[in-house]
């Protein structure tokens, strides 16, 4: 492999890495308020949240970004293949979000809810100071499990033409003749992708447990 | 003529007044016209048998459950209503129920939040007062319970008896006008049930208003001034301790009090 093999994997771990964070960062909170309108039982609303988590939960990475790109133009949106994939991972981490989402709220005891109601907080404050500190520490192992779900589906996006890692090992591959040396760089870029992303995990559970226990 | 107008300047200083409350779960009558005063100071101890609806009617006081008729008057002020009659929204209402404690059968005491935190929160968020003035309150309000050194402890590390200590500071730190109890001890252990009812006997000897429901009745007939009983959503018996306990008037007071066994 030549130096420009090697900027190709920067390139693809670039457009990898960028479309899975635009994805978590829109997915956490837009997922959340799905979750929420189907916790609180929000009429309308509550039940769109759950036809679109049905829709997008059983339509695969591939055909979602195609029918994006090729899609929105019809409706005169035009779109850059980039932008085309990190909307549609935002759209899919969404969906699975929300469920991650709410069934940390299923498993909420409401009682407490209640008590915080009686006390006086408001919706707000219930939400801010009861609610969101219990499910988003319940939360956190499903949402980083979701993250490195996107992060190895995200070859999906080769198909409208974007370089990813596997695409540009698989390229690297084709002109050398020796599949096996790039295909061994990518899947070493996503260990390391993944395993940072566990490390945020045991940081941000650290973090709240010595919050939680200050003896 | 002289009754009335005792009962006008009693009323005018009634710190709870519950007018026609009625309240319904589907074809299930609860709550049928239930009415009752408090005076500031008074200590009423709701009594009947399960699934009368003292719980419902409780929850009723602070709007967590909405009747389907009645006021709720807290300091002649309606609940759940503005002055001009309309209803309020989530805002104005948890003001209002800012000025209502509630101490749960289950504690319900925020898991995730120490006790100092529990204690604090609302002074703190709901109130917004001052944190330093509302921990130096939290900490006073701990200590007459009897917890200061368990401040820094989460509720999961407690005894029941503990956990329903910190729900009653975690109520009286609001400063409330009223204190609701719902059934305060039923889910402790016998041995812990005595700490919590210390606590409660020594609010009541303050001066504080309260209402609780209980099935501890020798401790309701020492510190109550009023006995109300209900039964299948009416109140029956509205007396004084020594007349509901000593010579109830209603066949259903007799059997309730004989089904649990006082004497
Ligand atoms: N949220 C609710 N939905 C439907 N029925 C309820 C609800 N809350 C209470 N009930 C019913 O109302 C009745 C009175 O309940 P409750 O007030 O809890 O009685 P108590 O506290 O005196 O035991 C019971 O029949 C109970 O099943
Ligand atoms: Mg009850």
């Amino acid at each position: 492999m030549n130096f420009y093999d090697y900027l190709s994997f920067v390139y693809g771990a670039v457009s990898t890495i960028g479309v899975s964070f635009i994805a978590i960062i829109v997915g956490i909170p837009l997922g959340l308020g799905l979750a929420l309108l189907r916790w609180a039982k929000v009429p309308l609303l509550g039940k769109c949240a759950y036809v679109y988590v049905s829709l997008v939960r059983s339509c695969p990475a591939v055909t979602l970004i195609m029918l994006i790109y090729f899609g929105l133009p019809q409706f005169e949106i035009s779109l850059s293949p980039l932008v085309a994939a990190m909307i549609s991972f935002s759209i899919t981490a969404t969906a699975f979000n929300c469920e991650i989402w709410r069934s940390a709220l299923l498993s909420f005891d409401r009682s407490q809810y209640e008590a915080a109601q009686a006390f006086g907080m408001n919706r707000w404050i219930r939400f801010r100071y009861v609610l969101l500190p219990q499910v988003w520490r319940s939360s956190i192992p499903g949402l980083i499990n979701e993250m490195t779900l996107l992060v190895k589906n995200s070859p999906a996006i080769s198909v409208i033409g974007l370089l990813d890692i596997t695409r540009a090992a698989q390229r690297i591959g084709a002109r050398t003749y020796e599949p096996i040396p790039p295909l061994l760089v990518g899947f070493a870029i996503y260990i390391v992708i993944v395993m940072l992303l566990i490390k945020l995990q045991k940081h941000l559970e650290v973090r709240i447990r010595s919050a939680q226990e200050p003896l | 003529m002289n009754a009335s107008v005792q009962h006008e300047s009693k009323t005018h200083q009634a710190v709870l007044r519950v007018q026609g409350i009625s309240k319904s779960f589907g074809d299930n009558h609860v709550l049928k016209d239930i009415s009752f005063d408090m005076q500031k100071g008074e200590v009423v101890s709701l009594l009947g048998p399960s699934g009368c609806g003292k719980s419902t009617l409780l929850r009723c006081i602070n709007w967590l459950e909405i009747p389907d008729a009645g006021h709720i008057r807290l300091n002649s002020e309606r609940m759940g209503y503005a002055v001009n009659g309309t209803k309020v929204g989530d805002a104005q209402l948890s003001k209002m129920r800012s000025k209502i404690g509630m101490v749960f059968q289950h504690f319900a005491l925020w898991p995730h939040m120490t006790v100092l935190e529990n204690v604090m929160a609302s002074p703190l968020h709901v109130q917004k007062r001052n944190r330093k003035e509302v921990e130096q309150e939290a900490r006073a309000v701990l200590k007459r319970v009897g917890l200061e050194d368990k401040i820094n402890m989460l509720p999961s590390r407690l005894s029941g008896g503990q956990k329903q200590r910190v729900g009653i500071a975690r109520a009286l730190a609001m400063k409330p006008d009223i204190l609701l109890f719902d059934e305060p001890t039923s889910a402790l252990d016998p041995m812990l049930v005595g700490e919590v009812l210390e606590v409660m006997r020594d609010l009541a000897a303050e001066g504080s208003t309260m209402v609780i429901v209980t099935h501890e009745m020798k401790f309701a007939r020492q510190v109550s001034s009023r006995i109300i009983f209900m039964d299948s959503g009416h109140i029956i018996e509205n007396r004084s301790p020594e007349e509901f306990f000593d010579n109830p008037q209603t066949d259903k007071a007799k059997t309730f009090l004989h089904s649990v066994q006082y004497k």
